[in-house]
């Protein structure tokens, strides 16, 4: 089928663009104390378009168990279910970002039990922030 | 010099008060130090984050006009506590937030890859959402690139490996299950 080819050559120059991105990334960041083979700079491509690829699935279902069709910070926050250190690390950034921006459009604190009261919150008061 | 600092700070936010509860403190850590210049947006946020239990997210959510009403009455002890808690906070923690400077994956790109990879046309993200997760993957590229580095030494130090500084692909497979395991 033309549009499965499509998508493949799509996949494969989104693929490309990632790899030359993170070449440069590894390049500039470790320009003075270490270098990096073409193979890993292909492998670490790899693990993370891998990695973006489970991320959009998850990101996806997350909404849509919350009743959503638009994906918000508090299913970002979800990926980081298991690993506390980076989720304060998250947390900590998105507060900065709001803080930066000087509101908020929905509240991301209550976390702990996404699926019952998460989504009846997302599905009953999407539109409006927390009165 | 923090616990130098403190004191005078203590002295000039009544002084500072009349006109607005936050901006005091900015103006006051500005003049203080040139280091925290940079720092003035994020200020607000940080000492919330150690008083949680006074004030959790509205004093970070709200315009500052909005807040002024309902604090006139105890805006000094406010001033004297971010005072506080700005000088006692660690500094070196800080780069954590600033480190996206240069961020891995550029934005417009990593919008493409999510897209791409929705099985849902119609599925929407947030720009808030958005922006979090580009530090999201930026984190995890950087912790990537951090662990082979470490993985690499290791290597050098046990006195395997060629080309000591050059990452290798092994050292990728090595750190690939517990980083997946950790994200």
């Amino acid at each position: 089928m033309a549009s499965s080819d499509d998508a493949a050559d799509r996949k494969d120059r989104l693929q490309s663009a990632l790899w030359y991105t993170i070449g440069q990334f590894v390049d500039n960041e470790g320009a003075e104390d270490f270098n990096a083979t073409p193979q890993f700079i292909g492998a670490l491509t790899e693990l993370v378009y891998t990695k973006i690829e489970n991320s959009a699935k998850d990101l996806e279902l997350f909404s849509k168990h919350a009743g959503r069709k638009v994906i918000n910070a508090d299913d970002v926050m979800l990926l980081t279910r298991r690993n506390e250190a980076l989720e304060e690390t998250l947390k900590r950034e998105l507060d900065r970002m709001r803080a930066a921006e000087g509101r908020v459009e929905e509240q991301s604190k209550k976390r702990g039990r996404p699926s019952g009261a998460g989504a009846r919150a997302g599905a009953k008061g999407k539109g409006k922030a927390k009165a | 010099m923090p616990p130098k600092a403190a004191p005078p700070a203590r002295r000039k936010g009544p002084s500072f008060n009349p006109p607005r509860p936050v901006k005091p403190a900015d103006s006051a850590s500005t003049t203080k130090g040139a280091p925290k210049a940079t720092a003035t947006r994020p200020a607000p946020a940080k000492p919330s984050a150690s008083r949680s239990g006074f004030q959790p997210t509205t004093t970070i959510v709200s315009s500052d006009e909005e807040q002024e009403d309902d604090f006139d009455d105890l805006p000094s002890d406010i001033d004297a506590l971010m005072e506080d808690a700005l000088d006692d906070e660690p500094r070196p923690q800080q780069p954590a937030a600033l480190d996206l400077s240069t961020p891995p994956v550029p934005a417009p790109l990593l919008v493409r890859l999510l897209h791409h990879n929705f099985q849902d046309e119609g599925t929407q993200i947030q720009k808030g959402a958005m922006n979090l997760f580009e530090s999201y993957m930026s984190i995890f590229v950087r912790e990537a690139i951090a662990r082979a580095k470490d993985e690499r030494e290791r290597a050098a130090r046990n006195g395997r490996g060629p080309g000591s500084r050059f990452l290798q692909v092994e050292d990728l497979e090595k750190l690939a299950p517990e980083l997946l395991l950790d994200f």
